[in-house]
């Protein structure tokens, strides 16, 4: 009979999660984010993601090779550090941005300290204050299409509302991984498998709400604590971030405290602070408290713990099933943060849209001062009703119409603001100018979300360039490149729905132009 | 009463290789090897010598000491060596060696049942103590000085465990379903020594068959429930069972009857039964032969001594060669280099693996990543990843005094979890040895 069998210690027998498992489970949860994040902001962004990531592992490869360790990538966690490093950074940093942050996240943070396990603070948060405090100007860019906007963080800060409804679905001005509707999924499927702890993700939350209701200034006022909760990497920070294994602490008292800590400085970093990336910030500092935390506050054996010795009863949190918490939770906030807040900050929006209107009646009437009503105009609109104007323009309304005058009173010009529902993506707003003779002066958009580097492109000088000072009624549009009449148009290549919505909005602008209000006053 | 103990894991139970196998005795051909060492305490002193005629269940070792037991034979034959045999503990240690004549010729006649109702407790305390009857659950502990607490008036409970959590083994499930009217028998016999306790059969709900049966014998028995646990790892361990059924944990230094509880395992009370009414010594008990590469897996009663090489050449062999072998199951089992080892009186079952677990998990280890689901596992409410830690830097104070160390089970729970695949237990072991030798050289250095 054979002998020299394996021996072993007991047990002899392993589960089948392995580390790369864990790993791997952490990159599914995240992978709806990714996707959001990709779909919002274009390949551009899938390029940053797939460098960071390929430079993490990448740089975990030539680490252990040169100091002659084993491989280490095939335990996912490289891949995990560049992916969650991507997903915090603008879609518009440059590409080498992405490259250094991954590889000082591998090499500083993690690898030069012993690898994984051993870092005492999270290697993506590592790279990405790395990045903010030598590249500050380009991490802190914010650029759509070229150009270059405000975060909705900043617009907190500067005290204006948010669109809390485009934070909630990745769709505002903010990093790759901005989708608090798809991290949350991601979130809280990890904490339905166990993969996460509870105790760190919910007392992040709760510390930051709590602190921001007693100091935010504004109370409980849900606008304002959804409009920061949804904003600035929160979510991303408490569900990925703060949970990291490694940088924080095990026992459960001990995640109650770190977690509060990061809350709690997040807000104070926030209201007082000088950056937005307060969370990247607090939880770096929890990271640093976790070895003296784990060092005190250790819990007792259920032999010395006082409760021990009583018939303890039967385990209440078994109740419900996690997942359907995580289902009530995704759904709750979801309605709460679609429509509650929409009709809340609804009058807000509506009150910027129109300033935010004023300012473009400004750009393409330049000359005027003041804008006074049209009672011609006035008249006509109520009739329409908003209603559809013209069946010939498509699905076009005329929001209003004013006339420009000059600091003496005499009219200088006019504006027509159009919605036209034929957008690729929805509805585009435009403001059309004219001067005083009714000759075009130019066209602004107020809204427009066509499809980026496409439709997008409507926006660009090389379209809307060519409505400028034109003495033309209707326009006409003709394939790019090809316009040689005065009235013609070149389309946007590849974008004719977006440049057929646009020809038709300014047309119906300038038939109402000219049917109702030229000549009046 | 809950059904359950804080912790735990689902280890892959393999528990269909066996479980629909009946108990069928083993006589064996070759030589019989019995340890003088089965038990925890002395080891016993031989009372045969070389040539010695020998009989079934004839005394050819006795117990030295009160927390010792005799050794009996399986076999008939004659004494043909007293020395030094390998046993599943991997070391050489004395062993009376029978040559067996094959025709089991018993000393005396075991079949006929006397009535115990005249015995008092005294007197059947003593008749286990003359049976050599030990833990077979798989300590060994002598079970005449378990049923001998300082207050038997204050034991609430007798906890009678046909758990079997371990994975693979299946031989207590096929008791209870086989003898289960017996094993009541043994139960109500240990009840006339704890006139307060009243007994709690526990058995994890993946044994239906045998709950059935256990309630049925157990119908009309006032003293006794019979109580379904749930099917989870060390369900079995007498701690688990103490705080699920009397809601206690109690610290390592204590033992279950300082807390009022006494726990025996279902095969022991069947000794005792057999042992009381028919004054048969303990040589036989039941076993579980499994595992991927044994080609006929099977539930025994096996003759104490008998070569587990034997056993499984006469079973059919080997299906794959075997790439780990071991006494008991995957989760507390010991592993043995070789089949030429004896069986022994607490050794519950043979698990023989194709494939050797803990060779994958070497190959996938990765430093240890505070993920926490060890102490989420821990039966004891531990944290053994920062006892790892302090371990591992030669920190035995922490480890001892900030972490509670030494309540330590060795459950294996922690090492099974961890997706790191850091070898826990493995250093808890260690780590504790360490802290009894350096305890050991201090006392000895005061006196």
């Amino acid at each position: 009979m054979n002998t020299g069998y394996n021996l072993s210690s007991a047990p002899h027998d392993r589960t089948r999660l392995t580390t790369s498992h864990i790993m791997g489970l952490v990159l599914l949860s995240l992978l709806p984010a990714t996707v959001v994040g990709v779909i919002v902001n274009g390949w551009y962004a899938l390029a940053i993601i797939l460098l960071s990531v390929g430079t993490a592992v990448l740089s975990e490869w030539v680490f252990n090779l040169i100091c002659k360790k084993p491989a280490t990538i095939g335990d996912g966690s490289a891949a995990l550090t560049g992916l969650l490093l991507a997903l915090s950074l603008s879609p518009s940093v440059p590409l080498y941005i992405p490259v250094l942050g991954a590889a000082f996240a591998i090499i500083v943070a993690k690898c030069c300290f012993g690898g994984l396990g051993k870092n005492f603070i999270n290697p993506a948060l590592a790279g990405r204050c790395f990045l903010l405090i030598s590249f500050g100007k380009a991490m802190s860019t914010f650029a759509v299409d070229g150009v270059s906007s405000a975060t909705p963080l900043a617009e907190m800060a500067a005290g204006r509302a948010v669109n809390v409804t485009s934070m909630f679905l990745g769709t505002s001005n903010a990093v790759i991984g901005s989708s608090v509707l798809a991290l949350m999924v991601g979130g809280l499927f990890l904490w339905c498998m166990d993969v996460i702890h509870g105790q760190i993700c919910f007392s992040v939350l709760g510390g930051f709400t709590v602190f921001m209701a007693l100091f935010g200034g504004q109370g409980l006022d849900p606008k304002f604590l959804l409009a920061h909760l949804c904003g600035g990497g929160v979510v991303m920070g408490a569900f990925f971030m703060a949970t990291d294994y490694v940088t924080s602490p095990v026992s459960k008292l001990g995640q109650l405290v770190y977690g509060l800590v990061i809350g709690v400085l997040g807000g104070l970093f926030r209201l007082k602070g000088s950056t937005a990336d307060s969370f990247s910030y607090s939880i770096i500092v929890a990271n640093l408290l976790t070895p003296f935390i784990d060092t005190y506050v250790v819990p007792k054996p259920f032999a010395y713990r006082k409760t021990a010795n009583k018939q303890a009863v039967p385990k209440k949190s078994g109740l419900i099933p996690k997942p359907v918490i995580a289902l009530t939770v995704i759904t709750v906030v979801a309605g709460v943060a679609l429509s509650g807040v929409f009709s809340m900050t609804k009058e807000t929006i509506e009150q910027q849209e129109l300033e935010a209107a004023r300012a473009s009646f400004r750009v393409v009437c330049p000359e005027a001062e003041t804008f006074a009503e049209s009672e011609e105009a006035n008249r006509a609109l109520e009739e329409l009703g908003g209603g559809v104007y013209g069946s010939i323009y498509g699905r076009v309304k005329i929001n209003e119409a004013y006339i420009g005058k000059d600091a003496a009173g005499s009219t200088v010009g006019y504006v027509v603001s159009v919605t036209s529902s034929d957008g690729f993506d929805g509805t585009i707003t435009l403001a059309l100018g004219l001067n005083a003779e009714g000759t075009v002066n130019g066209i602004s958009f107020t809204e427009l979300h066509e499809t980026a580097g496409m439709g997008m492109r409507a926006n660009e000088e090389g379209f809307k360039g060519q409505f400028r000072i034109r003495d033309v009624y209707p326009f006409k549009l003709t394939k790019a490149g090809e316009a040689d009449d005065p009235d013609e148009i070149d389309a946007i290549s590849g974008a004719s729905v977006t440049s057929n919505a646009v020809i038709n909005a300014v047309n119906a602008g300038l038939d109402f132009y000219q049917s109702v209000m030229k000549g009046g006053n | 009463m809950k059904n359950t103990f804080r912790g735990g894991v689902h280890p892959a139970g393999h528990k269909e290789l066996t479980r629909e196998s009946p108990l069928r005795l083993f006589d064996p051909k070759g030589e019989m090897v019995f340890p003088l060492q089965q038990h925890i305490g002395k080891p016993a002193k031989p009372i045969v010598k070389k040539n010695d005629p020998v009989l079934v269940g004839q005394r050819i070792a006795e117990a030295d000491g009160f927390v010792s037991a005799h050794v009996y034979s399986s076999c008939s034959g004659t004494v043909k060596a007293i020395e030094k045999r390998r046993t599943v503990t991997g070391l050489m240690q004395d062993c009376i060696v029978i040559d067996n004549d094959g025709a089991f010729t018993p000393a005396a006649d075991f079949t006929r049942r006397e009535s115990a109702e005249a015995l008092t407790g005294d007197e059947i305390i003593q008749r286990v103590q003359d049976a050599g009857i030990v833990g077979l659950g798989g300590a060994g502990f002598p079970t005449h000085v378990k049923l001998k607490p300082k207050h038997p008036d204050q034991i609430r409970y007798l906890i009678v465990n046909g758990a079997e959590c371990e994975p693979y083994l299946t031989c207590n499930d096929q008791l209870m379903r086989q003898y289960a009217p017996e094993i009541i028998e043994g139960t109500e016999l240990v009840l006339r020594l704890l006139p307060g306790a009243e007994a709690v059969v526990a058995i994890e709900n993946n044994k239906p068959e045998a709950i059935a049966a256990m309630k049925k014998a157990a119908e009309g028995h006032a003293r006794i429930t019979v109580l379904p646990m749930v099917t989870k790892y060390p369900q079995g361990g007498e701690r688990s069972l103490i705080y699920a059924i009397a809601g206690v944990n109690f610290p390592i230094t204590q033992l279950p009857a300082d807390v009022g509880c006494l726990v025996d395992n279902v095969g022991t009370l069947y000794a005792i039964q057999r042992a009381v009414l028919y004054r048969e010594p303990l040589f036989t008990h039941c076993f579980t032969l499994t595992g991927e590469a044994a080609a006929n897996p099977g539930n025994f009663i096996v003759r104490d001594g008998t070569s587990f090489a034997e056993l499984v050449e006469a079973s059919g062999g080997l299906k794959v060669n075997v790439r780990k072998a071991m006494v008991g199951g995957p989760m507390m089992g010991l592993t043995i280099g070789s089949l030429d080892a004896p069986i022994q009186k607490q050794n519950n079952g043979l698990t023989l693996l194709a494939e050797d677990p803990v060779e994958k998990a070497e190959k996938v280890a990765t430093s240890c990543l505070h993920c926490g689901r060890c102490s989420a596992v821990c039966p004891a409410g531990l944290v053994p990843q920062l006892m790892a830690e302090a371990a591992e830097l030669g920190n035995l104070e922490r480890y001892e005094k900030k972490l509670y160390g030494l309540e330590c089970i060795q459950c294996g729970s922690c090492t099974y979890i961890c997706p790191a695949r850091r070898p826990l237990t493995q250093t808890f072991k260690q780590a504790k040895a360490e802290i009894m030798a350096a305890r050991k050289r201090e006392g000895g250095g005061q006196k």
